[in-house]
């Protein structure tokens, strides 16, 4: 049974800081080749950008939310440690309420995880659609380095066996114990990280190439094989370090590099970038997508590019699209000046 | 603040999340927010539920500012600026007083096409109020 993609929809919201406004305020900005991160508005956070990526790709089908058999909602930075997110999308999307829904939420791993959760259900139900929705907005201590990066943007994905635009071909994934990088104790809801590079490259790449070189043996493919590779972007550079040791040929990893103008947009990273992807893709690319999450654990899925798009809200012109804010402003909307 | 109990805000979810308007039985009027009884005939009191489209024009608009703002959107100006309130007449007929959301506020214009999308309102009780704000309709 073929499965994959039949839709998608991405938000990125239009506020940006630069970094030379963080350069000016603490002295440097940590971010390694980001120019400029997409923040949200103050009337926004991650379920308001759900719902509209949610609209986005089912309109993009088109198919009527009242289709929709799955739901599968993915953050972060939920606004609430302790309440349904996925009850608040349903309802503003139209999505009916005997409808599975199921929060993916404590790693950047979140938003291929609830892909992942989308493709088995259309898999095990050929007649049924899945609605994925990513956003995310981290939130960390002004004080850290770690906060420099952290971006805003959402996508949502449209999931079945008809009407496909990408064919899944395979997924994997790995987990694994690492500690001391990102995570959030409880006490706040701030991410925390021991800022020690070395936890941060073992873990990464550790899982990252485990689980993409284990999809191309599957497939029994290699990493020079895919027109774009979608990788998880803390920042600009990681792409890079992953990209060559699975194989990836660089210019594979241009057409889903969003961070340079968007941040580090968390568990909707991959989400997002690989819409950048599905955005300019010809019938015929093929796509790898390789997600982390620290803790830790990686997601590696394949997809084949099989329909033409007619993207309405691409990513690139959403990004050509911003209004710039100061530091004092950012401060003020990321709520950091009580 | 102007208090809205969660018991009264939750069942204006539908209108606030999904447009969700009555249509009356009698003279077939669109009514927007769901009324008691028909504001355009005032002989019915009962209606058939349909689901607007969001979309409108602004009819008329004002900047809230300078320290103008309700006690609940005194922060948002405070961090945000001035921030447009609108008229909007929807395309179903009715008109709705509501904020609008992603635009610059000089560039309001009455007659300007616009959709609702939902926005965090604000936050009382610990709860966000969710419901929808007039966004430019490119």
């Amino acid at each position: 049974m073929t499965v994959g993609i039949s839709g998608y929809g991405v938000y990125i919201p239009r506020l940006r800081i630069k970094k030379e406004d963080y350069a000016a305020a603490w002295g440097s900005f940590s971010a390694a080749g980001v120019s400029e991160k997409s923040v949200m508005g103050l009337d926004e956070d991650v379920l308001t950008a759900a719902t509209k990526v949610a609209k986005r790709a089912l309109e993009s089908v088109p198919l009527g939310p009242e289709k929709v058999t799955r739901f599968a909602m993915a953050s972060t930075s939920a606004p609430y440690v302790e309440k349904l997110l996925s009850g608040t999308v349903m309802c503003g999307a139209g999505v009916p309420n005997g409808t599975f829904s199921s929060d993916h939420t404590t790693s950047t791993r979140a938003g291929t995880e609830a892909l992942i959760a989308g493709f088995e259900h259309v898999m095990a139900n050929p007649a049924g659609h899945a609605l994925v929705a990513v956003a995310d907005a981290p939130r960390a201590s002004m004080w850290t380095t770690v906060e420099h990066g952290l971006g805003a943007g959402a996508a949502a994905y449209v999931l079945g066996s008809d009407n496909l635009i990408a064919e899944l071909e395979g997924y994997t994934s790995y987990a694994s114990e690492h500690f001391g990088e990102r995570f959030k104790t409880g006490e706040d809801d701030l991410i925390h990280d021991l800022n020690v590079k070395k936890f941060f490259e073992s873990a990464l790449m550790t899982n990252t190439t485990k689980a993409a070189s284990a999809l191309l043996k599957k497939l029994g493919r290699k990493g020079e094989e895919y027109q774009h590779v979608v990788v998880q972007q803390p920042d600009a550079k990681v792409p890079g370090s992953i990209g060559k040791k699975i194989g990836a040929v660089d210019t594979s990893l241009a057409s889903s590099l969003v961070s340079a103008n968007l941040g580090d947009l968390g568990a909707a990273s991959t989400p997002t970038a690989l819409a950048a992807a599905l955005d300019v893709a010809k019938v015929g690319d093929r796509i790898l997508v390789v997600s982390y999450g620290s803790g830790a654990g990686s997601d590696a899925i394949s997809l084949k590019v099989v329909g033409e798009r007619r993207p309405v809200n691409t990513v690139a012109a959403q990004v050509a699209k911003k209004d710039y804010i100061n530091y004092v402003q950012y401060l003020k909307l990321k709520g950091a000046i009580k | 603040m102007a208090h809205v109990s969660i018991p009264m805000y939750w069942r204006t979810i539908p209108q606030r999340y999904k447009m969700i308007g009555q249509k009356c039985k009698k003279c077939g009027a669109v009514n927007f927010p769901p009324k008691g009884v028909c504001k355009y005939c005032n002989a019915s009191s009962e209606f058939e539920e349909v689901h607007l489209s969001g979309k409108g024009k602004v009819h008329t608009f004002v900047l809230i500012g300078a320290g103008g703002a309700p006690p609940e959107f005194a922060e948002q100006e405070k961090a945000g600026g001035s921030y447009p309130v609108a008229i909007v007449e929807l395309a179903e007929g009715p008109k709705v007083i509501g904020q609008m959301s992603d635009v610059n506020p000089k560039e309001v214009k009455m007659g300007m096409p616009v959709k609702t999308e939902l926005k965090k309102i604000y936050t009382e009780e610990g709860v966000i109020r969710s419901g929808f704000k007039f966004v430019p309709d490119q």
